[in-house]
């Protein structure tokens, strides 16, 4: 922990503005209008499918691609027109990005020997980042004589030497098998809390963003789509987008009808609905989202719906089960362990009103 | 339990992989023959630089020195006595090989980088006109580029050379350095600009380390090519003292009374392969890694 706190006591950590940003590759507009404030110290995540620019948006903060219009702040500091080494930034690289031609440490030292820092700092620096990261040993090697999981680190030793304002990383797990990678968010988790610095991070994880994030930005197509922590996304999502992405497996969409009284109308069967503080009128077609987890199977003479199994992937404590509705539309839910389920048979499931979310036509919230 | 996961049971295993294979011997067969028939003209020219003078007009079977005359070194000596010294020669023939291999590296090195990784207009049209000179054979330009080295004053001069056989050497030199730098993933490039790396020193301390079997591929052949080549020499020299080790072969070749003395070309010959081979022996690693880079990702 001393270490930790040495690096801490010397750097000061700014948070990051994007105003009005926007990207355009040869005429084609990539990023649309970004508007973000992250506060000093944050987590932040950027999430979203493939190609939905979240990586362009790392790459725009880090200077490595050109602004089309809008202004990027690290602190106070407009940094849209500056050099990457000459932001505050540090970056961690999906395929690592070492210099191969040079040790673990040199690696680490490079960025301070190439702005001619003394070398007694330099190696203070980079023996101080070895010892957060475990690497002391391993000093000496060449990147081709580390593991996966041991460039990983080293990429991350070489942006705590930097000793940025804020750090980017661009999916830096990607590349790590399934066990190495729960292993290694920990430890950003770790490094997180103990250097207290700005975080950025981009993946196409869910699970990723939600267990390392302070906020998440969900993206898709350019654009921001919701911007809150991890248990707002999941809870209180703004739109079928959002609530589709987060959380897995992923979030049931019915097409339903509002009736009177706030019901809602799915096929023949009419359900309670969630209590809308600005009902739309009766007759007005929804979109009704319930999580696999909150669609529970129920005994007896309850209102609910009608739900044939047509495939279960077992998974230890529970069960998904994926089959349709009555009414044709396709359906996951989660069963939990001691029920006894067969193929093909028929449940009744039900969800409690409070975890039923709401959609207009526009796929949008309604609330 | 019949299914047991730790012994493999009572009996032993079945025995495999002692059986010699008949393709293996085939294979290594080819192989020795193959190495012999390339090994073969050398062989004979090394040994029939040893034989003396009155022998070597004879059928050359067997190629080494035999009819009771022995070794004898006086194709050597008489090669050293040639004009002025042969150590001259093959000092102009270095100069020549690693003025040539120096100017190709530079020259290519810079250029590669450029068509690698940057974007100016015309990039991809520029790059398959200096590809496509390839296609035209130097004998053809022979003249007019004795005539611009006249123009520039560089007739009949060792730094003249080294300009043509640079020229000639770089289409495919830029190519190769060009495919060199492609090979290095950006995101290196990418991590070095945020460590500060800007233009020369980005190209000096961080692609060209990990570009350097290109270099040397690039650097061997100027080196052989500019070593070996006879004609651009024979026409553009013609001062004695300036000759190379090509052209030296050609003179010596005349003995006296217009006969052809050929221990002195074997002697010459075995001299000229020596620092082509150290210099390939040392240096075949890199070369071979720098031939096949970018060819599989």
């Amino acid at each position: 922990m001393s270490h930790a706190e040495a690096i801490q006591s010397t750097h000061h950590t700014a948070g990051l503005r994007l105003n009005r940003l926007h990207k355009s590759f040869k005429g084609d507009e990539v990023l649309h209008d970004i508007n973000l404030d992250v506060e000093a110290g944050e987590f932040v995540v950027f999430v979203g499918p493939s190609g939905c620019g979240k990586s362009t948006l790392l790459r725009l903060i880090a200077g490595l691609e050109e602004t089309t219009a809008g202004d990027i702040f690290i602190g106070d500091d407009d940094v849209t027109e500056r050099d990457p080494s000459d932001r505050g930034i540090a970056m961690v690289f999906q395929t690592y990005a070492l210099y191969p031609h040079m040790s673990v440490a040199d690696n680490m030292g490079f960025g301070l020997r190439a702005a001619r820092h003394p070398k007694q700092e330099i190696a203070d620096k980079v023996n101080e980042a070895a010892q957060i990261l475990h690497l002391t040993d391993l000093l000496q090697r060449r990147p081709s004589q580390l593991s996966g999981g041991q460039r990983q680190r080293v990429a991350i030793g070489r942006a705590i030497v930097r000793d940025p304002d804020v750090f980017l990383f661009d999916e830096p797990l990607s590349n790590l098998d399934a066990e190495l990678r729960v292993e290694m968010r920990l430890e950003i988790a770790r490094l997180h809390r103990q250097l207290g610095n700005t975080m950025i991070y981009v993946t196409h994880d869910q699970t990723e963003a939600m267990t390392l994030a302070s906020r998440i930005v969900v993206l898709r197509a350019g654009c921001i789509e919701q911007v809150g922590t991890p248990a707002d996304l999941y809870s209180d999502p703004d739109n079928v987008f959002v609530a589709g992405f987060i959380g897995s497996p992923a979030m049931n969409f019915f097409d339903a009808e509002l009736v009177e009284n706030g019901r809602l109308r799915l096929g023949e069967h009419t359900i309670a609905g969630p209590r809308l503080d600005n009902p739309p009128s009766a007759g007005t077609g929804v979109t009704l989202g319930i999580r696999p987890v909150h669609l529970q199977p129920v005994q007896g003479d309850v209102a609910g719906l009608q739900f044939r199994v047509e495939f279960i992937e077992y998974l230890g404590d529970n069960s998904c089960l994926h089959g349709a509705l009555d009414n044709g539309a396709r359906c996951r839910i989660e069963a939990p362990r001691g029920i006894a389920i067969r193929l093909g048979e028929t449940l009744l499931v039900s969800a409690e009103v409070a975890d039923m979310r709401l959609f207009d036509q526009q796929e949008q919230r309604l609330r | 339990m019949q299914t047991s996961t730790r012994q493999g049971g009572v009996t032993a295993p079945t025995a495999r992989g002692g059986r010699i294979r008949g393709h293996r011997v085939l294979f290594h067969i080819t192989a020795v023959l193959v190495t012999l028939i390339f090994l073969a003209p050398i062989f004979w020219v090394v040994m029939a630089s040893f034989r003396p003078a009155a022998v070597s007009l004879q059928p050359p079977l067997p190629p080494w020195p035999s009819d009771g005359v022995g070794v004898t070194f006086d194709n050597y000596s008489r090669l050293g006595d040639y004009g002025a010294s042969v150590l001259h020669y093959t000092a102009n023939s270095a100069f020549v090989a690693v003025g040539t291999a120096l100017l190709t590296i530079v020259v290519s090195l810079l250029a590669g980088y450029g068509f690698s990784r940057y974007r100016f207009p015309f990039r991809s049209v520029v790059f398959v006109l200096i590809l496509a000179t390839i296609m035209i054979p130097f004998q053809s330009i022979l003249t007019p580029l004795f005539l611009l080295l006249a123009k520039m004053g560089l007739q009949n001069t060792l730094t003249g050379l080294v300009f043509i056989y640079a020229t000639l050497q770089l289409p495919f030199s830029v190519f190769m350095m060009k495919n060199a730098f492609d090979s290095v993933p950006k995101e290196i490039e990418e991590a070095a600009r945020i460590d500060g790396m800007k233009g020369v020193r980005m190209l000096a301390r961080v692609m060209m380390p990990l570009v350097t079997p290109g270099i040397v591929t690039v650097g061997l052949f100027a080196f052989l090519n500019a070593w070996n080549e006879f004609l651009a020499a024979l026409v553009l020299l013609t001062d004695q003292s300036k000759f190379t080790l090509p052209v030296l072969m050609t003179a010596v070749r005349y003995g006296r009374y217009g006969s052809v003395d050929w221990g002195a070309v074997q002697a010459g010959v075995t001299i000229m392969m020596i620092p082509c081979l150290i210099l390939f022996l040392i240096l075949q690693r890199s070369y071979i890694r720098g031939l096949t880079a970018g060819a599989v990702k």
